[in-house]
């Protein structure tokens, strides 16, 4: 319940402090200032109990403790959390269920027609139109908008009641920075796995680790079809008529196996690799056929993951380095029903696969570096010196900077942060230590300067209030319209993190909007109980400025005030003291003071 | 000068008035009046086919064998067959579901332009989408949309930084038709729909409208909300956040000083049910209503058909009943206005040549586009045909690519936008306007 008792509470805890005498109150301030400066880059948004909470450890402590996310009790939100299957499913289990829409209507078809069956082929005249009431209902429940609707829903209370508020912040800055899109096909069932699998392990891990977690990762290697990239002549015809060989062998029982290498015609390790790759060479023959070097992940890998546009590397890099990463592919999820040839049935949906066969076996150079020609481990080495180049600490630093300090990067904060990348070997947490604690973060000119992107505004929104959030369909709508629903960034740039590409003219009236909806409990399955307090029995100038200290603490709000004070009173007559306060809550969410942190 | 004042003039010249305390109903009056008569009267409607329209049964190519060797279930016949092509010249037909355009192509107001599309290689939507709409396709990093760079690139300069006093001798040039006036900058580019689209993203200001009638603060049902909002814009002292949200603030000023609420489609004009038709009904009612809406962008769906696409009749047929309808439409309901209007479609790729096992087609590479209104060189299918013979197609199954679709934006934009700096709005493409297809006149 939004009591405005509580916050005059809260707010004379965390501001009564300073009243005592004139030095130490200016000394207190400046803790004041300081403390919700770092909790409105680090967290998701500062609430009454946080400002405390740094106030009373320090702001180094509260950081400490944020850089061991384990040792931070969350089992509230793992609570919240445990009703979403989707995030610990495995991938093939989620595409089965999930199914791409044609081919779960051709599934349910079977259900309700004998005549239909796996071997029967597809009735294409049969559509949704065609299903019972009840199996719509099941295509409906089975749809890709529920499981988007789950994954936006967990991500939206992670990062709301996650009290492990760090790990958040840079789960999202590293996942943006690794950026994949819920809406290119596959990449939706995986996406869960690797925020889970290849991103959080490593945020406060070694950068090498995350960056080749990702180089890996099904979710990657579909998203910049690097699963789809061979090289130029493996596909010649005598090698389309080896792949069918090889698909037969491997489709042999292990007798006959057994007995072709009786016979020599086949070694031990011919037949071994033959069973690893001999199924991933028939996919690329059938899917592939026309295809062969895909730059697209290499070019990202240089450009955004790594060096940077401007990191010093070439087209002919780009080139060399898809080479390198040529049969870098995965176990794609199959229907159910369909199975992958033997050596690949029991293995996982979304599993890591070297396809030897699409892999360039040539002599590259990248970054004038030789590469000597091999297998897999050329790629491991390639990534490997990419995450220790001077380039992609600067390329790092910057972002990190612009992201949590300034659209404007300091370039000698930026430096700063890029030699304790190399000095530490990449240690993110030390990277991130340094970042939250040095003197360039601090500078007055930057506190306040950052715009809330609309994620950071509904989340940060969500926290002061304290309202409660179950899935609301309208969350997702107002995100997609602001044009920042997590994992639906198409491009592999992710989001931006600088003011501009936020903040326009519709923009800015969608967030006003927002906001209103918010506080007048317009927003379905979020609840923020305003409507109870009664505003006529405090003093309503004590009630409003006890909103605004809860909602934009350490905010000069004089002239909000007194535009919501009158605001009030030309609507006394027309509104309950309920509503009243909901007004009030939604004109200062929505206020410019409350876009920024 | 102070802050409020400084971004008053610069910003949006003379609505931020209402933060000196002039009466909002005579600023705004005045405003519409001064931008009903001194803005370019020129608007450019795009119509995005997302998914990837088959244009191979848009204009039926019934002059290649090819064609019909490959599509043995959703061919659409050639004219005179039953249910077959509305003959254009002779080799190329219409979509019978498409008839209603025929006129326009009759008239010399259509153009159609063949085998146009992206040079990337991509089958991606997501990705083919995003150059189609950023201008440039293999560049992922380009932020912006390129009709945003079109906006940026005719704004005014001479607009920039003058005092109120200047503006109003400047406003005379406007007049005088020299350049375009965007006394509402934001107005100048608005997308029908709940998001603004990616081709109008960037940093000149747009708007994304879903429902005229209710667009502005809390759906526009309070306006004690709206003003105490504008009030805390106007008067803070956030110039970035401030600017942004002034330009809202006077949109739906215009908007509400526009009286959109008296427009009625002229006599006999339908709009089809559903969102697009809903689309393009809001674009007639803000050009009738007179605001100097430069860009219009909306949206029509389902054109992904890889399954069950149907010929004369069936699912993509259907699509074409409901795109033809809303042009058509659109197209009566403006009526004299279409002489300065031009209607351009686009859809990020084409379709294979021959039909999958599923009877429909798979992902592409060239497809056509339209471009229709009073000033369109229309009446002939414009660019080189490539042939849909085996070895003539791209990869060796899709419709081979001869305009890139940047040349044709471009020499829209220029001829009818009167966009300049088109190596700035297309970054990395040769603008050459020798090889252009001439589909304006003039």
């Amino acid at each position: 319940m939004f009591n405005v008792r509580r916050f005059l509470g809260c707010a004379a805890a965390a501001f009564g402090v300073g009243v005592a005498a004139p030095v130490l109150a200016q000394t207190a301030e400046e803790d004041t200032a300081r403390a919700l400066h770092l909790l409105s880059r680090a967290t998701f948004g500062v609430r009454p109990a946080d400002l405390a909470d740094v106030l009373a450890v320090g702001p180094d402590t509260w950081l400490i403790r944020q850089l061991e996310p384990a040792g931070i009790d969350d089992r509230k939100l793992a609570d919240r959390l445990a009703p979403y299957s989707s995030l610990t499913l495995p991938i093939g289990d989620l595409y089965e269920w999930y199914l791409p829409p044609q081919q779960l209507i051709q599934q349910l078809r079977v259900r309700v027609d004998s005549t239909a069956g796996p071997g029967r082929g597809r009735d294409t005249a049969f559509t949704r139109q065609d299903l019972p009431p009840e199996l719509r209902r099941e295509l409906q429940q089975r749809s890709p908008q529920r499981l988007l609707g789950e994954l936006v829903h967990t991500k939206i209370l992670r990062s709301a009641y996650s009290e492990r508020q760090l790990e958040e912040v840079m789960t999202d800055f590293w996942f943006n920075h690794f950026n994949v899109h819920f809406g290119k096909a596959l990449t939706r069932y995986m996406i869960a796995d690797y925020e889970r699998e290849a991103i959080r392990p490593h945020v406060f891990g070694r950068f090498e680790d995350m960056l080749l977690a990702t180089a890996k990762h099904p979710a990657m290697l579909f998203y910049l079809d690097n699963w789809t990239s061979i090289a130029p002549d493996s596909l010649r015809s005598d090698d389309v008529e080896r792949g069918r060989q090889m698909r037969r062998i491997a489709g042999l029982s292990d007798r006959q196996k057994d007995q072709l290498v009786g016979s020599g015609r086949l070694s031990r390790e011919q037949l071994r690799r033959i069973e690893e790759a001999g199924p991933m060479l028939e996919q690329a023959n059938r899917r592939l056929r026309d295809r062969g070097l895909n730059e697209n992940y290499a070019r990202e890998l240089l450009e955004l993951h790594t060096l940077g546009v401007d990191g010093g590397y070439t087209q002919q890099d780009v080139i060399e380095l898809a080479r390198v990463l040529t049969g870098w592919s995965f176990v794609p999820p199959r229907q159910p029903g369909a199975s992958l040839p033997r050596p690949l049935a029991n293995v996982e949906p979304g599993t890591f696969v070297f396809n030897a066969f699409g892999h360039d076996t040539h002599e590259k150079v990248v970054l004038g570096e030789r590469v000597v020609a091999g297998g897999v481990e050329e790629g491991e080495a390639v990534i490997r010196m990419l995450a220790r180049h001077p380039a992609t600490a600067h390329f790092l630093a910057t972002k990190l900077v612009e992201r949590f300090v300034s659209d404007a990067p300091d370039p000698a904060f930026v430096d700063e942060l890029a030699n304790v990348y190399l000095r530490t070997d990449g240690d993110l947490r030390e990277v991130t230590r340094a970042l939250f604690t040095s003197d360039h973060f601090y500078t007055t000119d930057v506190r306040g300067a950052k715009v809330k992107t609309p994620f950071e505004l509904v989340v940060s929104a969500v926290r002061v209030t304290d309202a409660r959030v179950g899935p609301s369909r309208k969350l997702v709508e107002t995100l997609r319209a602001m044009g920042h629903l997590p994992y639906n960034e198409p491009a592999p740039t992710g989001f931006p993190a600088v003011s501009e590409d936020w903040i326009n003219s519709g923009a800015m009236l969608a967030r006003m909007n927002f906001a209103l909806d918010l506080a007048a409990g317009r927003v379905d399955g979020v609840r923020l109980d305003a409507a109870r307090v009664d505003l006529a029995e405090t003093k309503p100038d004590a009630a409003l400025d006890a909103v605004l200290a809860r909602l934009l603490p350490g905010t000069e709000t004089e002239a909000l005030a007194t535009a919501i004070r009158a605001d009030l009173e030309r609507n006394v007559e027309a509104e309950s003291p309920g509503a009243q306060l909901a007004r009030a809550i939604g004109l200062a969410l929505g206020s410019p003071e409350f876009q920024r942190r | 000068m102070s802050m409020i004042n400084r971004r008053a003039f610069v910003r949006s010249g003379g609505l931020a008035l209402l933060a000196l305390g002039l009466p909002p109903e005579f600023v705004t009056r005045s405003l519409l009046a001064q931008t009903r008569g001194a803005a370019r009267k020129k608007t450019l409607i795009c119509i995005f086919q997302r998914g990837a329209v088959d244009g191979l049964s848009m204009v039926v190519p019934f002059g290649e064998k090819a064609y019909y060797a490959g599509r043995r279930n959703i061919a659409i016949q050639a004219p005179g067959r039953e249910n077959g092509a509305v003959d254009l010249d002779g080799f190329f037909g219409l979509h019978p579901s498409l008839s209603p355009l025929h006129d326009l192509f009759k008239r010399n107001e259509l153009a159609i332009v063949h085998a146009v599309g992206s040079p990337h290689p991509t089958r991606s939507h997501f990705d083919a989408q995003d150059f189609m709409e950023s201008g440039t396709p293999g560049e992922k990093a380009t932020r912006d949309g390129w009709l945003n760079r079109v906006l940026a690139e005719t704004d005014c300069d001479a607009c920039a930084g003058r005092s109120l006093a200047d503006g109003a001798a400047h406003t005379a040039d406007h007049v005088a038709g020299q350049t375009g006036m965007a006394m509402v900058p934001a107005l100048r580019g608005i997308a029908m729909g709940p998001a603004l689209p990616r081709a109008l993203r960037g940093r000149h200001p747009t708007l994304a409208i879903e429902d005229l009638d209710n667009f502005g603060i809390a759906n526009g049902r309070d306006a004690s909300l709206e003003d105490t909002f504008a009030r805390v814009y106007r008067t803070g002292n956030d110039e970035v956040i401030g600017g942004a949200a002034d330009g809202a603030f006077d949109a739906v000023q215009i908007l509400k000083a526009a009286n959109l609420a008296s427009y009625r489609p002229a006599s006999g004009v339908r709009y089809p049910q559903g969102n697009f038709g809903r689309s393009l009904s809001q674009i007639a009612q803000l050009i009738k209503a007179g605001i100097p809406v430069e860009i219009a962008f909306a949206d029509i769906g389902g054109w992904d058909t890889h399954q069950a696409q149907g010929g004369a009749q069936g699912q993509l047929a259907r699509r074409f009943d409901e795109l033809a309808a809303g042009i058509r439409a659109l197209y009566d309901d403006l009526g004299d206005r279409m002489d300065d209007v031009v209607i351009l479609t686009m859809s990020e790729f084409g379709r294979t040549v021959a039909e999958n096992g599923s009877g429909g087609t798979d992902h592409g590479h060239a497809n056509c586009m339209f471009v229709m209104g009073g000033g369109v060189a229309g009446g002939r299918i414009v660019g080189d045909w490539p042939g849909l013979a085996r070895e003539q197609l791209y990869q060796g199954r899709d419709l081979a690519l001869t305009t890139d679709f940047r040349d044709l934006f471009a020499e829209v934009v220029h001829g009818h936008l009167g966009a300049k700096n088109l190596e700035t709005v297309f970054p990395g493409h040769a603008i050459d306007p020798a090889g252009w297809r001439g589909v304006l006149r003039g």
